[in-house]
């Protein structure tokens, strides 16, 4: 064979390597600099999260009254059924 | 209703009077010789699979080449044989059995004898031309995968995406190894495409692996993805061992700091960052980053929650069934009895082994240069048979310290090399162009 097999395999490993990193250490630098862009001009809002309340009041507050009754109703059965 | 009936009958008895009409009675059984009840016996003991596996014919032609004889019999039992482990492997040991499962079945359908499955009429393989030659089927699972990912944890902590590149050491030294057999072993003889195909196991990515397999090097199919898939399945058992000689008792102690939150915009705009980035570095890779950004792109607008549910779900689930059908036709006495699959298997192995170590050594250099510390056992993550590598460094991590959750910081480095690894796939692709 003509061509040295491992020679040119090691040359395939630095250019797969450097390749690979340039391309990360560039997205890393691009997120980097898309994170602060992004936090400086659009910060995230705070989200209201409607489907997930974590008290009675919370409950009360958006209205749903309902679910309250509910969960009263089925706290009072289950004291009742022990 | 009746009056239709009654029509319909009518044309129906037309059409038996019209085909039984004398001329073709006479000529039908031109071809037939009337034969014994004997002679009926023995022609039909001729076409089982009983006499196919008991005196296999020279020279007889299946999926395109010619057989041995040794094949036909012993190696297709053996074959059948290795596809029984890959079901107990996957039912009992619960080895990747999504995709082990459709895979060692196409393999026992491939290696029945006279039905010629996985010959170009057969249904296997009809799939196999249709999906995995043309390169389709890996996309597809790609979409899937990119609909099911969640890159938060890698924009939370973007540098370490550099650990999902240093374990790509794995494709590159692995093709080094395999240009080392074959210029130094005198049976295995691998030319650099196939070497690159087979380094390209320590991706650890099944669907890049088929990918570039099945451009580079179609005959060495089946063996890579077998043993890619296995090697996924065996991350638990492989990675542990390196991660510990590896690190030091205290490096394996370090506590990350908790992860920032990630806006949805930057959720949103990250696919799209990616593609460009490929777009202008490696046009060659797009098609993998590509499929994986439109999935992700989809999951992540939020505003297609059918697709994107699609595309993880029923989508996936019905390329996965092709997929491995197809690679198991790949599964073939003649083609995977041969003395390179051997070589496949341990170079595989050695592939897994130099990611997980280069990714290792990477976050240990990365801990000398920044002041935020990085727990090394991280790194490993960095091969990307997500999320289970992610899996394997955290439960190390408890090992340590039961308190310190390393999942979320490793899934960083986990889904960086998904990307590291279609990267890599497209550099080779590019070499050998």
């Amino acid at each position: 064979m003509e061509i040295n097999l491992i020679a040119e395999s090691v040359k395939f490993l630095i250019l797969g390597m450097s390749t690979v990193f340039m391309f990360l250490v560039l997205m890393v630098f691009v997120l980097e600099l898309q994170s602060k862009i992004i936090m400086k001009f659009f910060p995230p809002k705070k989200e209201e999260d409607s489907t997930a309340c974590n008290s009675t009041s919370e409950l009360s507050r958006n209205g749903n009254l309902a679910v309250v009754a509910a969960i009263a109703a089925s706290l009072k059965s289950y004291k009742q059924s022990k | 209703m009746k009056k239709m009936i009654l029509q319909l009958l009518l044309v129906l008895s037309l059409g038996t009077y019209l085909c039984a009409s004398d001329g073709i009675k006479e000529n039908k059984n031109q071809e037939y010789k009337s034969k014994s009840v004997s002679e009926l016996f023995g022609s039909l003991y001729e076409s089982t699979g009983l006499n196919a596996f008991l005196s296999p014919k020279e020279g007889e032609v299946s999926h395109g080449v010619v057989v041995s004889t040794f094949n036909q019999s012993g190696g297709r039992l053996i074959m059948m044989a290795i596809c029984f482990a890959l079901f107990y492997l996957a039912i009992a040991k619960g080895f990747e059995p999504l995709l082990l499962i459709p895979i060692a079945f196409g393999g026992f359908l491939a290696n029945i004898p006279i039905a010629d499955i996985a010959g170009p009429e057969g249904f296997l393989g009809i799939l196999f031309n249709m999906g995995v030659s043309t390169g389709l089927f890996p996309l597809l699972i790609f979409m899937g995968v990119g609909a099911m990912t969640d890159f938060g944890p890698l924009l939370a902590n973007p540098k370490t995406a550099l650990l999902g590149g240093a374990a790509q050491f794995g494709i590159f030294g692995t093709i080094v190894g395999a240009a080392f057999l074959s210029q130094y072993t005198g049976f295995i003889d691998f030319s650099l495409k196939e070497a690159a195909a087979i380094g390209i196991i320590g991706g650890a990515d099944g669907p890049t692996s088929i990918f570039v397999a099945s451009r580079l090097a179609p005959d060495l199919l089946g063996a890579i993805a077998v043993a890619a898939y296995s090697y996924m399945a065996l991350v638990p058992i492989i990675q542990p061992p390196i991660m510990r000689a590896l690190t030091t008792k205290e490096e394996r102690q370090i506590k990350m700091e908790q992860l920032r939150e990630v806006s949805k915009l930057e959720k949103i705009l990250f696919p799209i960052t990616v593609m460009v980035l490929c777009v202008l570095l490696l046009p060659d890779a797009t098609p993998l980053v590509g499929a994986l950004a439109f999935g992700n792109f989809v999951k992540e607008s939020g505003v297609a929650k059918r697709l994107s549910e699609t595309m993880e779900n029923s989508l996936i689930n019905i390329v996965t069934i092709f997929l491995g059908l197809s690679v198991g036709s790949k599964l073939a006495s003649e083609k995977f009895l041969v003395p390179e699959t051997l070589g496949i298997i341990v170079l595989g192995l050695v592939a897994f082994a130099m990611g997980t170590a280069g990714g290792v050594i990477m976050a240990k250099i990365m801990n000398k240069f920044s002041k935020h510390k990085v727990n090394p056992l991280i790194g490993s993550a960095g091969v990307s048979a997500v999320p289970m590598a992610a899996r394997v460094s955290n439960k190390e991590g408890m090992k340590e310290n039961p308190s310190n959750m390393l999942l979320m910081h490793a899934m960083g480095p986990n889904v960086a090399g998904v990307i590291g690894s279609a990267v890599a796939a497209g550099i080779l692709l590019s070499i050998f162009k």
